[in-house]
């Protein structure tokens, strides 16, 4: 068997606060290989940026807690690692396109400089070596004019651009992981599709292994073979995007598939969603935390909490699955 | 109901005539000679790229922002030429929901301050009466009346939207400009504010401008559907019409992308990236003409004219227009 790119095992992440403690990422486990695309989703506040952040070890020290029985990255455990061991794996081994480009590119830099300084940082090479790494890294994500972005500052650029300049930045040094927490969510349709179309073609000639997390299914499903569901800090269910669109079984993955809007030819009589509000981590429901809003609930549902069962490839955590 | 049969005869809720709209600074046409109706009762989806100036026509319904030329009237009336008195009882009538809903509503104030002001503002009804339509308008837009006293940062983003929702409700307004309104929610709570505003269209007959760049949300609620691009309409088709079969190049093509697939002949898969070099300064072509697949030698030298047309089987009388030179040979009545 191969040794997967990114294996992550019971992580936790948890905030200690005066009358308790707030679990918001609850003792997942999860595998990617090299090469592949999984996709993590859920709703906004159910734990996914949270998992980034404690996988390439960026939360703030103080404050909140993470644990894990290893966070492996080409089965080298990354979790114990000092800050200066980190920052040498940092955009080298493993790399996070952010949501926003523009405040997580430096206003004060041209895209040139701050693609550079990246390179520069994990590899010995003259000037003209590090310009001709970061105008490739420009026109591997579909730039053709490389030259023009390179002498760009970020607010020059507009906002599909400078997601891509972004996903230049974090490629450039070919990672095996990259981590792309909601790339593509503030843009319009068509400049999602572009980018998405960039993403895909360098994770296939890299050979880079993605987690792809979003609120969005219908782009997870674009990109990703895998995905993951994520409610209230646990993963409710792992199965491939095809399965998951022919037949979820968990409720919640099916409640929100039917929300997805669709374009069909008749406008749809009736807008589907799922009834009733994500509970606040201070007041999580005992049991499956997706009980009180689940239409196939019993009472089994909640007291206690479903384990992920995998059965043929797929992993559901529900007493009732569909 | 207020549906009555008579309503094809009366003039539209809203008419915009010719508008443009340039910001000095990059001397550019922010909107280009756009045109387009919004009758009592009806949805219009207003759709396109970031940058086409969707929400600038939006902003210049308001008269938040003051165009170069054309005419916005709302029922008969121009917005341009209302005294002060008109134009307020005019914003009244007309509301606006934005995208960010926790940017829009003040941090400092608890809900009932902030569904009171329009009230006061507007000088509608006495105090309890106004108390009791903020009681009335929370309860409507799905949350309950404890939510009132509390403050913005206490709701999710869903809730906050709401909120918002009900602020703009709160006047009885004919017109609401949804401004992105569901773009920032996650896909579970955009199908519960998706629904809301479909149950404000059937309760309240509200017109709405739907502003968004996402077709698959305009698709849940949209009559009729306008496509902008780089500031001008494209096109205006019935909702329907124009989910089975648009008519413009680039609406098929931001269709397709939609529906997740490439469109045949694609030309234009380095456009975005190159277009913001490029500035808009002569009209003597087709503003689509660079990317179209569909493009003719006509389309670079002469800008096409807005074709008014019929299909044979059709027989909406909803505005279908065109401005392609694809639609030069139907038979078209100009506008």
């Amino acid at each position: 068997m191969t040794t997967p790119a990114l294996k992550v095992t019971n992580l936790s992440v948890w905030f200690e606060t005066g009358p308790g403690r707030l679990t918001v990422v609850d003792q997942i486990s999860f595998s990617i290989n090299a090469g592949d695309a999984t996709g993590l989703v859920g709703e906004s506040g159910c734990g996914k940026t949270m998992t980034a952040m404690a996988i390439l070890g960026l939360l703030p020290a103080s404050g909140i807690h993470v644990r894990s029985d290893g966070i492996e990255l080409d089965g080298r455990d990354i979790s114990t690692l000092n800050p200066a061991q980190r920052r040498a794996i940092l955009g080298r081994d493993i790399a996070m396109v952010f949501q926003q480009p523009a405040t997580a590119l430096d206003p004060v830099f041209t895209m040139g400089q701050q693609i550079s300084a990246v390179y520069r940082r994990h590899t010995e090479g003259s000037k003209q070596q590090v310009r001709k790494k970061m105008l490739e890294a420009l026109e591997s994500v579909g730039f053709s004019q490389a030259e023009d972005i390179a002498a760009s500052y970020p607010h020059e650029l507009s906002g599909g651009m400078r997601q891509l300049a972004m996903i230049a930045m974090a490629t450039v040094c070919k990672p095996a992981v990259i981590i792309a927490d909601e790339p593509t969510t503030a843009l319009d349709n068509r400049t999602r599709g572009l980018i998405l179309e960039q993403l895909k073609q360098l994770q296939k000639l890299h050979q880079t292994a993605v987690l792809f997390i979003s609120h969005d299914l219908s782009v997870v499903r674009q990109i990703c073979r895998d995905v993951m569901v994520m409610y209230c800090g646990r993963l409710l269910e792992i199965t491939d995007c095809h399965s998951l669109f022919a037949n979820a079984r968990h409720p919640y993955s099916a409640g929100l598939l039917s929300c997805i809007p669709q374009i069909s030819d008749k406008r749809p009589a009736q807008i589907n969603s799922i009834p009733g509000q994500i509970p606040a981590p201070s007041d999580l429901p005992s049991g499956c935390h997706f009980a009180p809003r689940c239409s196939r609930v019993e009472a089994q549902c909640r007291t206690s909490v479903p384990a992920l069962d995998y059965a043929d490839g797929r992993g559901v955590a529900c007493f009732r699955p569909l | 109901m207020m549906n009555r049969p008579d309503q094809a005869n009366k003039p539209p809720l809203l008419e915009i005539r010719d508008l443009c709209l340039s910001f000095q600074q990059q001397q550019q046409l922010a909107v280009d000679r756009v045109s387009f109706d919004i009758k009592a009762g009806r949805t219009l989806g207003l759709v396109g790229a970031s940058g086409a100036g969707k929400s600038s026509v939006g902003r210049a319904i308001l008269r938040l922002v003051k165009p170069d030329s054309g005419e916005i009237l709302f029922k008969g009336k121009d917005i341009y030429g209302m005294n002060r008195q008109e134009l307020k009882a005019t914003r009244q009538r007309i509301q606006l929901v934005f995208q960010d809903p926790s940017a829009s509503l003040s941090p400092r104030r608890t809900v009932e301050q902030t569904l009171l002001e329009p009230l006061q503002h507007f000088a509608i009804g006495d105090a309890n009466h106004q108390r009791d339509k903020a009681r009335q308008i929370i309860q409507t837009v799905g949350l309950d009346k404890s939510a009132l006293q509390r403050y913005p940062n206490q709701f999710s983003s869903g809730q906050q939207q709401r909120i918002a929702i009900a602020r703009a409700l709160v006047t009885n307004p004919d017109l609401l400009i949804a401004d992105e309104a569901v773009s920032s929610l996650d896909v579970s709570i955009q199908a519960q504010i998706l629904q809301l505003i479909q149950m404000l269209q059937k309760d309240f007959g509200i017109s709405i401008l739907f502003i968004s760049h996402d077709l698959a949300v305009i698709r849940q609620i949209a009559d009729d559907v306008a496509v902008m691009y780089q500031g001008q309409l494209l096109e205006q088709s019935p909702a329907d019409q124009f989910f089975s079969e648009p008519s413009h190049p680039y609406s098929r093509s931001l269709l397709s992308f939609a529906q997740g697939h490439t469109p045949k002949n694609w030309q234009g898969d380095k456009w975005q990236l190159e277009r913001i070099r490029k500035s808009a300064e002569n009209s003597f072509n087709c503003v689509f003409s660079d990317y179209c697949p569909d493009k003719m030698e006509i389309c670079e030298n002469q800008e096409p004219a807005m074709h008014n047309i019929q299909f044979e089987n059709q027989h909406i009388p909803e505005p279908h227009c065109v401005k392609c030179h694809l639609y030069d040979e139907v038979k078209s009545h100009d506008h």
